[in-house]
């Protein structure tokens, strides 16, 4: 099968390629392993629209796509994103604490971002559901947060409108080169597909397919488990995090509360498929209780977990490949793609169309992990 | 390999649209059916766009009304559509209960 | 952590079976279920149950639950009420949650017996309060004594919606029609007959159309399928009921197999997403097992065989017992699990079409298609003879594995041989005494005594009876026919109980003789 572009990966970094390509007007084909579109990461994480806590450089990426496209998804989908910009408390309640977050709110503050520390009083202000534990804050008003899978589900619908070409349950092991170029893929089920440019976007995958010709992105998988209540009375709109980031997650549209976990034995899960663990649940809700008392009466009704794609230096690859012509990583996220995935869509399509991108993508290259 | 743009025939509105399939999270039979038209060709994609089956029950319900749909859309025999996973907890938990958990009573 | 050699999820009849076959083996074994009382399905069961002597026939299925947790307790067995278990992670641990808190615990062995949950169908108007599963409508009855409405449309004709057909009129509820889209009776023909007698219409080939109602059920509306499933416009009917009972089938109730990993499949013939199991009821992962409706829809006493399957098993797998007394254990369990497999109603049997039965008798049609056999159909069967003085008709038409009517009988009157599913036939070499053990032990109530001419110009009959008030000797009335069709005027001449009857009361009528092969039922009349 031919396109001009083909994109290996249907997760919401694939699904907004694959969008912005087809808008172009370019005959786009998405490739994906699992039975289900956006499988991965893109259905599985917590919802941050986040700049604060951001590693510089992937800060442009989301405050691109903070100014630029999240006010306008939904219209843009013909989906409801959820997404709200209620602004972002990273809660804490000791000195280390204090410590943690005013390094983050010094670095982001150098980036040019509104950021600032704030008291527990004022983030009890802010937040009326905050238990007297809170004593600090960093508090960033622009930051927000949306609905993966109807962000994921929605740029696969309008690509899919569009014209993009979805095909599913169908792996691809193998890149192949052409006269120098990479224009093939090859699936397990011995199906090759051909295109001028692939963009490889397939989560901790992507490193295996990528080896096929020769390029190795040093990452490995890690899991992230998260879980959801039932629906309650809207109660708060901001993105939460802490310190220890033992929990984040907010409140949706639907009105259950989704809030990310980390127990700390993450790294340690074994391989295979993602499952949650036995007691980060608990654990999540001793931290979340400790916030917030009076979310403990509300119902857990589900946890799930799913790998990240997480990079040695924990920014992701958006970038060409100089010795792999045709071939475009996207790859690397590490947990937070969502954020930025409808920027991350717009520069790879114009990656793809040899196009100027909208935001400088140099210090995501390939290569920064070669030798000096 | 399941090709997401094969033709399965355009959306036709059926009187009993309105009707509601999945009662916790209330999603009617014609957002099934659209969501279908619309490229959700599994269960799984369907509750993630839809929320079926994700309410208190978790699906108790109408997971087989669900797949009754989407098969009846698709053209496809019910089996061939996979369920969502079994996630914990099994049944709704209040997080306060959760909270406390321990090795020894 | 706390760690068992078997953990068991669920104290239905698997689990409670598995648990004694287990513990009796000497292994430490805890059973969680989520309900305050244990038994699962079990203790809604009021009916006696059908089978052979040796698997609990003609015990009432709550009797079953308390000698069965009776058995569990006496080998020590820890059986954990109001524990929800809400996982079940790898080296299988097994989160519970009881009382306020949750406790991890380990099983060197697992058992799901999570059982099943009700289907449900949809049609306009479904959502209203009033539209219940039968399953829900008996826990509500029979665990909680509350009824569930007073006027009742039932669909679906399989055992549950016969059964509960009648439980519900046992409650006080009038049963104004049973409806079931499918062409033919799915249940036990002995189940429609007892539901049909008392005036019960069954409508087959028919669906709900809607239900009506603002805030709550006031009626509903049924109509003819054809053979695609469309109603026939024209074939509408309208009942005014406050209740609408589901009884389409169930499902397996399987997450948390899926959640631990194991393999799973949708395989329509187990009725749903079962995970796949080998002959001991062990799924892909070593040590999980998995029994009873949840690795596929069949009946209690199916479950509680598999059950005990899985026990023993377990048992072997632990070294408590070796592999040759594990391989001759399960091989008695699975003779009687093939005996319970017989039939026209077993699980192979389903979707096919029966003329007949293994003795070569056609099969009544009525009884298909209305829940009763007409008066020129009733001959034909070997239970159905004619002789002076008291004599037992049996009217059991249908292959099904049941055989207690045969040891009832202290003449030996009543056979049915070694093959538990052949017709009962009768014996005219023996005499009946019209003890009436036969009428009291049948658990489908197919059986009567009939005195067909008493020299007066009447005949009597005695019928199962076990409805309240119990009508007194003296009591006029009505006589039904088979159909529940109002025949001929009738008196109560006899009541008889005893504790071996186990609460079904025999009431002898007196009526003309003519009716003796037509009159079925006892329908007092409204005291002034």
């Amino acid at each position: 099968m031919n396109s001009d572009v083909l994109i290996i990966g249907s997760g919401i970094i694939g699904c907004a390629a694959a969008y912005n390509l087809a808008k172009k007007g370019v005959k786009v084909t998405v490739i994906e392993a699992s039975s289900n579109i956006g499988n991965g990461g893109s259905v599985r994480n917590g919802g941050g629209v986040r700049q604060s806590g951001r590693d510089p450089r992937e800060l442009p990426l989301v405050m691109y796509a903070i100014k630029n496209i999240w006010p306008n998804l939904s219209e843009m989908l013909d989906t409801n994103v959820e997404y709200h910009q209620q602004g972002n408390l990273r809660l804490g309640s000791t000195e280390r604490h204090k410590q943690i977050l005013d390094g983050l709110t010094e670095r982001a503050v150098k980036c040019g971002l509104d950021v600032r520390m704030i008291d527990g009083k004022e983030a009890r202000e802010i937040n009326p559901y905050l238990s007297d534990a809170v004593t600090c804050a960093s508090w960033c008003p622009t930051d927000g947060h949306a609905n993966p899978l109807t962000a994921t589900m929605g740029y696969y619908k309008m690509a899919r409108r569009l014209g993009a070409h979805f095909i599913s349950d169908e792996k691809i092991v193998e890149l192949r080169k052409h006269k120098g170029a990479v224009r093939q893929a090859v699936a397990a089920s011995g199906n090759v597909y051909e295109a001028d440019r692939i963009i490889l976007a397939a989560g901790f995958e992507s490193r295996a397919i990528a080896n096929t010709v020769g390029i190795d992105v040093p990452m490995q998988p890690v899991l992230l488990e998260t879980l959801v209540t039932e629906a309650v009375p809207p109660m708060f709109w901001q993105m939460l995090g802490t310190a220890d980031a033992d929990f984040y997650g907010h409140q949706t549209d639907h009105g259950s509360f989704v809030f990310g976990l980390n127990s700390g034995l993450e790294p340690y899960a074994k391989p295979g498929k993602p499952v949650s663990s036995s007691i980060a649940a608990s654990a999540a809700c001793r931290g979340i209780m400790h916030y917030f008392p009076s979310l403990e009466g509300i119902k857990v009704v589900r946890t799930w977990a799913g790998w990240m794609d997480s990079c040695a230096d924990h920014v992701p690859v958006i970038s060409k490949v100089d010795e792999c012509p045709g071939l475009i990583l996207a790859c690397g996220f590490t947990g937070h793609g969502f954020g930025i995935s409808p920027a991350v869509g717009l520069v790879l399509s114009q990656l793809a169309c040899d196009e100027e991108t909208a935001v400088d993508l140099s210090a995501l290259r390939y290569d920064r992990f070669a030798a000096k | 390999m399941n090709d997401r743009s094969r033709d399965i025939g355009e959306f036709v509105p059926q009187p009993d649209d309105d009707m509601i399939v999945c009662r916790c999270e209330e999603i009617t039979k014609g957002e099934i059916r659209r969501a279908v038209h619309d490229g959700m060709f599994t269960l799984t994609e369907i509750r993630r766009y839809l929320r079926t089956g994700m309410g208190l029950c978790q699906g108790q319900t109408c997971t087989k009304l669900v797949k009754a749909i989407v098969s009846r859309e698709l053209g496809v025999r019910p089996n061939e559509l996979e369920p969502a996973t079994g996630r914990a907890p099994m049944r709704p938990i209040e997080m306060k209960i959760l909270a406390k958990d321990k090795e020894d009573a | 952590m706390k760690r068992y050699d078997m953990i068991i999820v669920g104290a239905g009849p698997a689990g409670l079976s598995a648990a004694i076959e287990a513990a009796k083996r000497g292994m430490k074994v805890v059973v969680y279920d989520e309900n305050a009382k244990p038994g699962g399905q079990l203790f809604k069961q009021i009916h006696k149950f059908f089978g052979s002597k040796e698997h609990k026939a003609k015990i009432r299925g709550f009797h079953i639950g308390e000698e069965l947790l009776a058995e569990a307790n006496s080998l020590g067995v820890e059986v954990v009420l109001n524990a929800i278990v809400i996982g079940l992670f790898p080296e299988k641990e097994v989160t519970v949650k009881i009382d306020d808190h949750v406790e991890h615990v380990k099983g060197d062995t697992v058992l799901i017996a999570t059982g099943a949950s009700e289907n449900m169908v949809t049609f306009p108007g479904w959502t209203l309060p009033g539209v219940i599963g039968a399953g829900a409508a008996q826990t509500m009855m029979n665990l909680h004594g509350t009824l569930p409405g007073k006027r009742v449309l039932m669909l679906g004709s399989g055992n549950v919606g016969l059964v509960v057909s009648f439980q519900l009129m046992q409650a006080g509820c009038e049963v104004v029609a049973l409806a079931d889209a499918a062409p033919r009776v799915g249940g036990y023909g002995v189940h429609a007959a007892k539901v049909a007698r008392c005036g019960v219409p069954f409508y087959l080939s028919h669906t709900i159309v809607k239900a009506d109602g603002d805030e709550y059920v006031t009626g509903v509306t049924i109509g003819e399928v054809d053979k695609n499933w469309q109603v026939i416009p024209g074939t509408e009917k309208h009942f005014d009921v406050d209740t609408i009972c589901l009884a389409v089938g169930l499902s397996p109730m399987s997450k948390l197999a899926d959640m631990a990993g194991c393999a799973m499949e949708d395989n329509p013939a187990k009725a749903g997403f079962v995970p796949t199991v080998d002959k001991y009821g062990e799924t892909s992962i070593s040590g999980i097992y998995a029994a009873g409706d949840v690795s596929g829809i069949e009946e209690a006493s199916s479950a509680m065989i598999e059950g005990r399957i899985a026990g023993i098993a377990a048992a072997a797998k632990l070294g408590f017992i070796s592999e040759e007394e594990c391989e001759a254990e399960v091989a008695k369990q699975e003779t009687a699990l093939d005996g319970l497999r017989q039939g026209m109603f077993a699980p192979g049997m389903r979707g096919k079409m029966i003329t007949e039965t293994e003795e070569g008798v056609e099969i009544s049609q009525n009884l298909l298609k209305k829940g009763f056999v007409a008066d020129e159909e009733i001959e034909r069967f070997p239970g159905v003879t004619h002789n002076t003085g008291v004599h037992p008709v049996i009217e059991c038409t249908q292959n099904i594995p049941c055989n207690p009517c045969q040891d009832a009988c202290p003449k030996h009157c009543i056979k049915i041989g070694s093959n538990i599913t052949a017709l009962p036939a009768i014996d005219p070499e023996q005499k009946c005494t019209g003890c009436g053990m036969c009428v009291a032990s049948c658990s489908g109530q197919a059986i009567f005594l009939v005195n067909e001419d008493c020299g007066d110009g009447t005949a009597e009959i005695t019928l199962p009876y076990e409805f309240l008030p119990l009508p007194e000797k003296g009591a006029k009335g009505t006589a039904l026919s088979r159909s529940g069709e109002a025949v001929c005027e009738a008196e109560v001449v006899n009541v008889r109980s005893a504790k071996a009857f186990d609460h079904t009361h025999l009431l002898t009528m007196k009526v003309p003789k003519e009716y003796a092969m037509k009159a079925r039922f006892f329908k007092e009349a409204a005291k002034s």
